[in-house]
């Protein structure tokens, strides 16, 4: 049998096509489905995979347990009616087990040979029941299973066997909606199949295949405007055309998502700016900072400048690099007290920033506790007191360390996590999701911490972690942070997991339980994050990092960027150096490591603004900062690109004459038309050209010109290898390209089982 | 810990040698625990029954972190059987001063009533039970699963 073919890289057209599904599956509530156990590695007496289908956690009996703990060991379960399947429940023992599995993966397929991976996680080990979400679509498709496989990886106690006590699956069952998953993806499959020989066919100058094939199937390999580029190139060697085809395509920004994969490289750039009179913000940690990115303004408020707790406001304007002071004590003019780790949220549709929380310090008992919220108008330059305790009105305690958005168009705040600190009464530990409507003034708490809807992916609180929104998919990225159990408990306890909450239909998904097993950023506190919905990008600073096997804190700045469609992580900034003295000396070029600052991004200009924050002074601990930095990230662009790909194209344009016999005229062309494509400050590419040289001495004699060989066998060998090289040129020139308009990136050699 | 009497490495008190030893099976999953038990009793609670022995079992393995009961001041710390992992029995990983002037049979492992399912074993005859007098010191080693019937190859 085949390995699956990896569903990914396909036309656009057909994409659209398979929406209808996708759709219809969020509307209908999800059912139970039922299954039977289809087979098993091994169980140890009396521990029967069938107990998984019943959920008793009193029994200590009711589970499966596999007589061995080898990377053999899994569950197969086949489900009475193919259904898409949407979720994993596992229960648990009542009690902590030695046996319950750390780590473990969940496949699925519609047949038990050919299935593919739905989940790579672990359980904590407690009594909780948890569910998961299962991959149940890649690329739009949504693919139905019959078999459900449940591979064990590492149980909490090593040497122990492991155990699975109940296993509940949910999804869709309904005929229809199945049935017309089942076609849609059988039909994709089929498709795909056709496609990879048709560019099996084409790669290997099969071509009249390639062509009855096309027209028999009426399947396109590809977009039409890359039939073009390869008809040009690969088959008459036009490479000129092949210019100004790629010329137009930059035009039409069709390199834009290469652009977006390539690796940026951050640039730095000290702000040294200052109000009218000369001065500019005091050092801090813990502040609050927003944009304005149409106007080009920042607001930073509040924080901690080591000693006390700061109420002066000021606002950044980008195009004058100026600060204003707006106030140098927010209570004396009608606003907040003074405070640190609140959060400051930007209304951009009414120029309003919004106020909520502080941290007291702990002996301080005679502080009042409650919750006060505060609204500033930019334009009338107004402090308006919304609420003096919003425990009252329905919405949270006082917190801090929490996080706050807006939703400008339906005038919504989103209030998540942060620790409460006026908890008595049995109250949790941390605060829930809230949500706060403007235009009504009304508070509704959307998830608590300790009560959360059965069957469905919790929502842990935490604080000091990221949320941002994105406005198109009205959905909120929650990821990072810190969660103890109780607060009394001092271990680290740094959340890698990542979770989308859906406002529209209040589900969580769970994104990643823990991104650094899949490559992502260590465990972390205090991380500042920023979005670029345009670009599909998350961008991530780091602050307190609790590294692999490290019991220690450290501090460092990291930035990662995460592709939202991708699911991917890449670190693309590190100061490397650690420690006073480095700091101090790299000062204007790089910001020194620190953790409590603030980022900002500006969506329109393409610009963060990192301000402050705590450099972790070992002696002096009560040193912050007030370095105010700039960072860009910088790609290529569609003329590097073009540059880049003019120069691959003249390549083998001059190796073409060189084979003619030419060699006057190819050195003509390697000295004008190459050389003028070539980036001399890139290193390797420099070499590369330099090398073209050898080419001049290496000339073959073109069996058309020489009267002796006759041939036809050499001159179709000759015609092949340069059929072959530009066919390769072909294929590095479609990196550029989307996948969706492009040929399938797997081969069909690739398909053939070596056993 | 458990029972009295002093336990001076190789000699056992006369009131334990008289004991007979058993063979300890896992009560949920039937699997081997123990091929050296002795039935005991507490020291910190007399009305609490246990079996007991004196090296590190075949059957279970040390979970979780150590703690202290109400009972005494004895560090202890849970073993599981390696078959099923359900809790069958403690370590004694620090005995507290207290139980250790008390008169003690010298085992820090113990396996709890309920979680065990005892059986004599029979001396070399087959028709007396083996005695805890009849276990030699040096035998002790955890990895002898059968210490009393030796392959004899001839």
């Amino acid at each position: 049998m085949l390995p699956p073919i990896q569903l990914n890289g396909f036309n656009n057209n057909t994409a659209v096509k398979y929406n209808n599904v996708s759709h219809d599956l969020s509307i209908i509530p999800s059912e139970k489905l039922k299954y039977n156990i289809h087979s098993w590695s091994s169980y140890s007496q009396p521990y029967h995979p069938k107990n998984i289908m019943v959920n008793k956690p009193q029994d200590q009996s009711s589970r499966w347990s596999s007589s061995s703990n080898n990377h053999m060991q899994f569950v197969t379960i086949k489900l009475d009616k193919m259904s898409i399947v949407k979720t994993i429940t596992f229960g648990k023992y009542h009690k902590v087990h030695v046996c319950n599995l750390r780590e473990f993966r969940v496949y699925g397929g519609l047949t038990p040979n050919n299935m593919i991976e739905l989940l790579h996680s672990g359980l904590i080990n407690d009594c909780k029941t948890e569910t998961f979400a299962l991959k149940f679509k890649t690329n739009d498709i949504v693919f139905p299973c019959l078999y459900i496989k449940i591979v064990p990886l590492v149980a909490w106690g090593t040497n122990f066997n492991f155990s699975i006590w109940y296993v509940e699956l949910r999804g869709h069952t309904q005929q229809q909606i199945v049935e017309k998953a089942y076609h849609e993806y059988i039909n994709y499959r089929e498709n795909e199949v056709i496609r990879l020989c048709l560019k099996h066919f084409r790669q290997r100058c099969f071509l009249d295949t390639f062509n009855s094939l096309q027209q028999l199937t009426n399947i396109k390999l590809e977009d039409q405007l890359l039939t073009n580029l390869h008809t040009n190139l690969v088959i008459n060697g036009d490479f000129d055309t092949t210019e100004e085809i790629l010329y137009r395509a930059s035009e039409r920004n069709l390199f834009d998502d290469y652009i977006r994969d390539c690796q940026c490289k951050p640039v730095w750039r000290r702000i040294n700016a200052t109000d009218k009179n000369g001065n500019s913000p005091y050092m801090r940690g813990g502040h609050q900072m927003c944009i304005d990115s149409e106007l080009g303004k920042i607001y930073m408020f509040g924080g901690w400048d080591g000693t006390k707790n700061l109420a002066d406001f000021w606002e950044y304007d980008e195009n004058l690099e100026e600060w204003t002071c707006l106030s140098l004590d927010t209570s004396k003019d009608g606003g907040p007290t003074p405070r640190s780790c609140h959060r400051i949220a930007y209304d951009s549709i009414n120029k309003q920033i919004y106020v909520l929380g502080y941290f007291i310090e702990t002996p301080d008992i005679s502080a009042n506790k409650e919750s006060d919220f505060w609204k500033y108008d930019i334009a009338s330059r107004r402090w308006i007191k919304l609420s003096s305790n919003t425990a009252a009105k329905g919405g949270p305690s006082l917190i801090c360390d929490h996080q706050m958005l807006i939703e400008p168009k339906s005038q919504m705040i989103y209030i998540f996590g942060g620790r409460n600190q006026s908890k008595n009464n049995g109250e949790d530990n941390y605060s829930g999701l809230y949500s706060y409507s403007i235009k009504e003034d009304k508070w509704r708490l959307l998830r608590s911490d300790t009560n959360q809807p059965e069957y469905s992916v919790q929502l842990k609180s935490r604080i000091e972690h990221a949320m941002l929104i994105n406005p198109e998919t009205n959905e909120l990225y929650i990821f990072a942070g810190k969660r103890y159990k109780d607060f009394t408990e001092r271990k680290n306890n740094y959340l890698s997991d990542f979770y989308i909450y859906r406002i529209d239909d209040d589900s969580v998904i769970e994104v990643s339980k823990n991104y650094t097993m899949q490559g992502g950023p260590d465990g972390g506190f205090t991380q500042r994050a920023t979005m670029d919905v345009e670009l599909g990008e998350i961008y991530m600073l780091s602050g307190l990092l609790n590294e692999k096997n490290s019991n220690v804190d450290t501090i460092k700045n990291i930035l990662w960027v995460y592709n939202i469609k991708k699911n991917k992580w890449t670190k693309i900034y590190q100061n490397t150096n650690y420690g006073s003295e480095y700091n101090n000396r790299i000062s204007e070029i790089e910001p020194c490591t620190r953790f409590a600052s603030q980022l900002v991004y500006d969506t329109k200009r393409k610009v963060h603004y990192l301000f402050g924050g705590n450099p972790g002074e070992v002696i002096d601990q009560s040193i912050r900062l007030n370095d105010f930095w700039e960072l860009k990230l910088v790609r290529p662009n569609n003329e590097d690109i073009l540059r880049s790909a003019k120069f691959h194209i003249r390549k083998q344009k001059y190796k073409e004459i060189c084979n003619t016999g030419e060699y006057l005229q190819a050195l003509k062309y390697l000295q004008n038309n190459v050389s003028e494509v070539v980036n001399h400050n890139d290193e390797n590419e420099s070499k590369e050209f330099r090398e073209l040289t050898k080419f001049l001495f290496n000339i073959k004699q073109n069996p058309n010109n020489n009267p002796k060989t006759n041939n036809i066998q050499e001159k179709n060998d000759m015609l092949n290898d340069v059929y072959q090289e530009r066919t390769e040129l072909y294929e590095f020139l479609l990196k550029y390209f989307p996948n969706s308009m492009k040929e399938p990136l797997e081969n069909l050699v690739d398909l053939v089982p070596i056993s | 810990m458990s029972s009295r009497s002093n336990y001076n490495n190789n000699s056992l008190h006369s009131s334990f040698k008289s004991k007979s030893v058993c063979q300890l099976n896992c009560r949920y999953c039937n699997g081997v625990l123990c091929r050296r038990g002795m039935k005991a009793i507490l020291l910190a609670d007399t009305r609490v029954e246990l079996y007991s022995t004196d090296a590190a079992p075949i059957g279970v393995q040390l979970v979780a972190n150590d703690y202290v009961t109400r009972n005494c001041l004895c560090q202890i710390r849970d073993v599981a059987c390696l078959g099923c992992g359900n809790v069958v029995g403690y370590h004694v990983t620090q005995p507290c001063e207290v139980c250790m002037s008390a008169c003690n049979n010298g085992h820090f492992w113990m396996f709890h009533n309920d979680s065990v399912k005892a059986k004599e074993r029979m001396d070399p005859t087959g028709q007396k039970p083996l005695l805890w007098a009849q276990l030699l010191y040096h035998d002790k080693s955890p990895n002898s699963y059968d210490d009393e019937c030796e392959i004899i190859c001839r």
